[in-house]
C-alpha cells in the first residue's frame, strides 16, 4: 500500500493526529518560553544560581522520555498533559541556555553607557540587553520548537496521540507504510516550524541594528 | 592459507607447515593478499587486507548461534535459559538479541536470517502471524502452526517449555472486589464507565482487542488509550486505567494486586511458548535441537510466574536467574 493511498483513505485521522502534535509542541513550547526566558535573565543578575539550574535543565535533558513518563504518570496521569510535561522539560535547556548567554554577551560599555544615560536595571533590560539579545534568544526558541516536533512522537507511548501514533502502530506491526505516515509529515513539521522561525530570527536581527 | 604453507615450506624449513595446517574454508582471500604483499603497490596490498579482515570476520560470525527475543521481560529470560543452554551443551559462542521489538520485529528478523532463533507463542505465530481467526479447536494450534511454518518461512518448532501465557485482561483487585469481576463476561457492566488502556500491538492484533470486544459485547466510556505496554501496568496500578491486557504469566499481576480475569469463552487461543529455530540452522548444528528438547515440558504456568518475578519484582539479573534455574532443574 503505498502512502498516497494511506493518506487519502485516512485523511481525516491524519488532519487529527497532525493537529494534536501541533497542539503537544505549540502549548509546550509556549510554555517552555514564559517560564525559560525569564529564568535566564534571572541567572544573569543571581550569578550563583547559574550552575545549580542549568546542571538542573542539562540533567533532565538526559532522561529518557520512556522513564520520566514512567516518574509522570502517579503525578499527572495519562494522556496529552503527561507529554506536554515531558515536552516542557526537554524544552527549557536550550531556551534557559541562550537567554542567558544572549544577555551575558551584550558588550559591557553598552550597558555602561545606559547606566550612564540614567536608565533602571528594568530599562536596561528592555531598552539594552533584551533587543541586543533577541537574535540569540530566539535561535534557543528555534532549536527547541523544532526538537519538541521530534519527540512529541513519543507522546504516543502514553496516549497523547499525534503524528507518533502512526509510528508506534507501525513499529509494532513492521509496516513501513505506516511509519512513514507517521515520520514524513513530522520532519515537515520541524522544517516548517525551522523556517518559519528563522525568517522572525532574521527580522528581529535586522530590527537590532 | 593451503599455498602459504606450502610456499613457506619450500623456501625457509618445513616447520613453518604446522601453525597455518588448519584453514578456514571460506576464507579464499589469502593467497591474493600473499601475492598483492609480495609484488604490488602499498594501495592493492591494504586494499585486499581490509577485504581479508571482512572476510575473516565473515567466518568468525558463521560459528556463533544468534538467540533473539521480543521486549518484554519472559521473552528475555526464555531467550537467555536458551542461549546458556546451547552455551553448556554445544560450547558454540551466542550472540544475544534481546529486548527486540515486538512480534513481527522478531519474525522479520529470524526469517531475513538476522537471528537463529527466538522464543515464540503457539498462538501469537496462528492468529498474528499466520492471521487465521482467533476462535479456534484450540488442540490443533501448535500443530497447525508447526507444519505452516516449515512449508511457508523454514523455521521448525521445538518442544514447547510447558506452560501456557495467555493475554490476561486485568484489573485492580480492589475493583475486583468491590464489583465481584471474575471473568470477562462481567466487565460488560462496568464497562461504560470505565477506562482502558492498551498496547499498540494488542490494539492492531487479530486476537487482540477489536475480537475480544466483539465476542464479549463490551463497550467502554471512550475508545482505548492506545500506549506502551510496559506503562499500562503503571497506569493501572495508579488509577489512571480501569482495566489493561497484560500476559499471565506476568510477576506484576501479583505485586501490584491485579487480578486476571477468565475468559469462559475461550477467545484466546492457547499461547504455548516454544523455541523457534531456522530449519538452516538445524541443520548445521545437528546436535542444536537434542539440546533445546531437553528443556521441553520443563516449565509450569507457575513456574514461569516465579522466574518473571524474580526479574520484575526483585529486581535480579536475568543471567542469574537463568543460570540457577539451569543447574537446578536442567543438569
Amino acid at each position: 500500500m503505498s502512502l498516497l493511498s494511506f493518506y487519502a483513505r485516512n485523511t481525516a485521522e491524519l488532519l487529527g493526529l497532525t493537529w494534536q502534535h501541533v497542539y503537544l509542541v505549540a502549548v509546550s513550547t509556549g510554555a517552555a518560553i514564559v517560564v525559560g526566558v525569564p529564568l535566564g535573565i534571572a541567572l544573569t543578575r543571581r550569578p550563583a544560581w547559574r550552575a545549580p539550574v542549568l546542571g538542573l535543565a542539562n540533567v533532565f535533558q538526559t532522561i529518557p522520555s520512556l522513564a520520566l513518563f514512567g516518574f509522570l504518570i502517579p503525578v499527572l496521569g495519562i494522556g496529552a498533559w503527561t507529554a506536554i510535561a515531558a515536552l516542557i522539560v526537554y524544552a527549557l535547556l536550550p531556551i534557559i541556555r541562550n537567554t542567558y548567554t544572549g544577555i551575558a554577551g551584550v558588550d559591557p560599555a553598552v550597558r555602561e553607557a545606559g547606566r550612564g544615560m540614567g536608565m533602571t536595571d528594568g530599562e536596561l533590560l528592555r531598552l539594552v540587553e533584551l533587543p541586543l539579545a533577541a537574535g540569540v534568544i530566539l535561535a534557543g526558541i528555534r532549536v527547541a520548537t523544532v526538537v519538541s516536533v521530534g519527540v512529541a512522537t513519543i507522546g504516543a507511548a502514553i496516549g497523547a496521540g499525534g503524528l507518533g501514533v502512526y509510528i508506534f502502530r507501525g513499529v509494532a506491526t513492521v509496516d513501513d507504510t505506516l511509519i512513514m505516515a507517521g515520520a514524513l509529515p513530522a520532519a515537515l513539521m520541524a522544517l516548517a516550524a525551522d523556517g518559519a522561525l528563522g525568517l522572525v530570527e532574521r527580522r528581529v536581527a535586522w530590527d537590532a541594528k | 592459507m593451503g599455498r602459504e604453507v606450502r610456499d613457506a615450506g619450500r623456501r625457509r624449513d618445513t616447520r613453518a607447515e604446522s601453525p597455518g595446517s588448519a584453514p578456514c574454508a571460506p576464507c579464499k582471500g589469502a593467497t591474493r593478499a600473499e601475492r598483492a604483499l609480495s609484488g604490488r603497490g602499498t594501495v592493492t596490498a591494504v586494499a585486499v587486507a581490509l577485504r581479508l579482515l571482512l572476510l575473516l570476520a565473515g567466518c568468525k560470525s558463521h560459528d556463533r548461534i544468534v538467540v533473539g527475543a521480543k521486549n518484554f521481560t519472559e521473552s528475555d529470560l526464555l531467550a537467555e535459559i536458551v542461549a546458556q543452554q546451547i552455551e553448556r551443551r554445544l560450547h558454540l559462542p551466542v550472540e544475544r538479541r534481546l529486548h527486540l521489538g515486538g512480534t513481527f520485529v522478531c519474525h522479520q528478523a529470524i526469517t531475513a536470517g538476522q537471528i537463529d532463533l527466538y522464543v515464540e507463542y503457539s498462538g501469537t505465530a496462528f492468529t498474528a502471524v499466520l492471521k487465521h481467526p482467533p476462535v479456534a479447536d484450540r488442540d490443533s494450534v501448535y500443530r497447525q502452526v508447526t507444519s505452516e511454518y516449515s512449508r511457508q518461512f523454514g523455521l521448525r518448532w521445538l518442544a514447547p517449555f510447558g506452560f501456557d501465557n495467555t493475554f490476561a485482561i486485568l484489573v485492580r483487585g480492589t475493583d475486583a472486589e468491590r464489583y465481584g469481576l471474575k471473568s470477562i463476561a462481567d466487565l460488560r457492566r462496568v464497562a461504560p464507565r470505565w477506562h482502558a488502556g492498551f498496547g499498540y500491538e494488542f490494539l492492531e492484533r487479530a486476537d487482540g482487542f477489536q475480537g475480544l470486544s466483539r465476542v464479549y459485547g463490551l463497550r467502554f466510556a471512550a475508545p482505548p488509550t492506545a500506549m506502551d505496554l510496559g506503562l499500562t501496568y503503571r497506569a493501572l496500578a495508579d488509577g489512571k486505567v480501569d482495566v489493561i491486557a497484560g500476559n499471565s504469566t506476568d510477576g506484576q499481576i501479583a505485586a501490584l494486586h491485579l487480578v486476571a480475569l477468565r475468559d469462559e469463552q475461550h477467545y484466546f487461543p492457547p499461547y504455548e511458548a516454544a523455541p523457534v529455530v531456522r530449519a538452516r540452522t538445524l541443520e548445521r548444528y545437528p546436535s542444536l535441537a537434542p539440546a533445546l528438547e531437553e528443556l521441553g515440558g520443563k516449565i509450569s504456568d507457575d513456574e514461569m510466574r516465579h522466574l518473571n518475578a524474580a526479574a520484575d519484582v526483585e529486581h535480579r539479573d536475568i543471567r542469574t536467574i537463568a543460570q540457577q534455574w539451569l543447574e537446578a532443574h536442567v543438569p
